[in-house]
């Protein structure tokens, strides 16, 4: 396990998975900021939610894809980026596997409205969301922080940059 | 190329410890919170924080749709044996008047064509389908024959106009 985490390969990998999910995440969030009225209907179809929390969620996870995106894409808080995409994307996975295992016949609701009616969710929804979410726990633990804010914020404090500098020496 | 790889070197100093993140991604859930629920009251078409009546969900219908005929009228050639009418209409509508023959399977907009009566349909030997509707807009008939034609029953056809449209085809005295 070690050896596996220690594999200088990681960063390489890393960063365009890094990048696709910033992407992915901003694309995502774009039609539910504009119209959260029809994202609250998108949340309602799935049948899981009680009435009362429909709207909160419709009007906050949004934001929440935009910050995760931003993070992500410009490599700041990574780290955090990346649990706030893991956990969505668990929560997302969950909710799809549930309505396929009902029989909705319905729209996604990730990338369109249900209007739309353009991303029908089958098993391959299902497969493409634990795809992304096992892309987002391997930025998670795995990332290294190359060619993003952090690294450049920490290399502007000399104090750390002293400290990763004796350190790699050692 | 050394520059570059500075950027991928692994920062040595760095553990997985999980307190630090999790608490700011909180941290970060509340400020987007924040922030959403203030846009949301700024906004003209702003959404109640707690929705009161339940939403109308839509969940769309079955779409199989397959190419069909379109057809005038009745005109049944060959043996009669070839060609298999159907009636998409309710069963009352069907039991007050139909085209003799037709067999009656009623058009559901919102269930698909039971796979029973598919099958029917294709152990029928029949080399052409047709079917007819109510003639309204949307046409029970031309629905049920293109779903027909989705689900593989080759030769399918509708009229347009559907029942009513059919009188000139009828003996004197038989209305739709």
């Amino acid at each position: 396990m070690k050896r596996l985490y220690a594999w200088g390969g990681h960063p390489y990998l890393a960063l365009p998975a890094r990048i696709y999910l910033g992407l992915v995440f901003l694309l995502a969030c774009y039609h539910k900021l504009l119209d959260p009225a029809a994202f609250a209907l998108d949340i309602a179809t799935y049948q899981l939610l009680p009435l009362g929390l429909i709207n909160l969620l419709a009007i906050v996870l949004p934001w929440i894809e935009l910050a995760a995106g931003l993070m992500l894409l410009l490599g700041l808080r990574t780290r955090v980026g990346a649990l706030l995409v893991a956990t969505m994307m668990a929560m997302f996975t969950v909710a799809v596997t549930l309505a396929v295992l009902r029989g909705l016949d319905m729209s996604c609701g990730c990338f369109a409205s249900q209007g739309a009616a353009s991303d029908p969710i089958s098993w391959f929804t299902v497969l493409r969301d634990l795809g992304w979410l096992s892309l987002s726990m391997y930025v998670l633990v795995f990332d290294r922080d190359p060619l993003g804010l952090d690294r450049l914020f920490a290399r502007r404090k000399p104090g750390e940059a002293v400290t990763h500098h004796r350190e790699h020496r050692t | 190329m050394r520059e570059m790889s500075i950027f991928f070197r692994r920062s040595p100093a760095r553990r997985l410890t999980w307190h630090a993140p999790v608490l700011e991604a909180l941290v970060v859930t509340a400020l987007c919170a924040v922030l959403a629920l203030l846009v949301n009251a700024l906004r003209a078409e702003g959404l109640p924080l707690v929705q009161e009546t339940e939403y109308q969900i839509l969940v769309p219908c079955p779409e199989t749709s397959g190419e069909v005929e379109t057809l005038t009228g009745l005109n049944l050639t060959g043996a009669p044996t070839e060609t298999l009418v159907l009636d998409a209409r309710s069963r009352g509508a069907y039991e007050s008047w139909h085209v003799p023959g037709a067999r009656n399977v009623p058009y559901d907009y919102l269930e698909a064509v039971a796979s029973a009566t598919l099958r029917k349909l294709a152990s029928s030997g029949a080399k052409r389908v047709v079917v007819y509707g109510d003639g309204e807009n949307p046409d029970c008939g031309e629905h049920l024959a293109k779903e027909l034609a989705g689900k593989g029953i080759r030769n399918v056809g509708f009229i347009v106009g559907g029942a009513p449209a059919l009188t000139g085809d009828l003996p004197a005295g038989v209305r739709p």
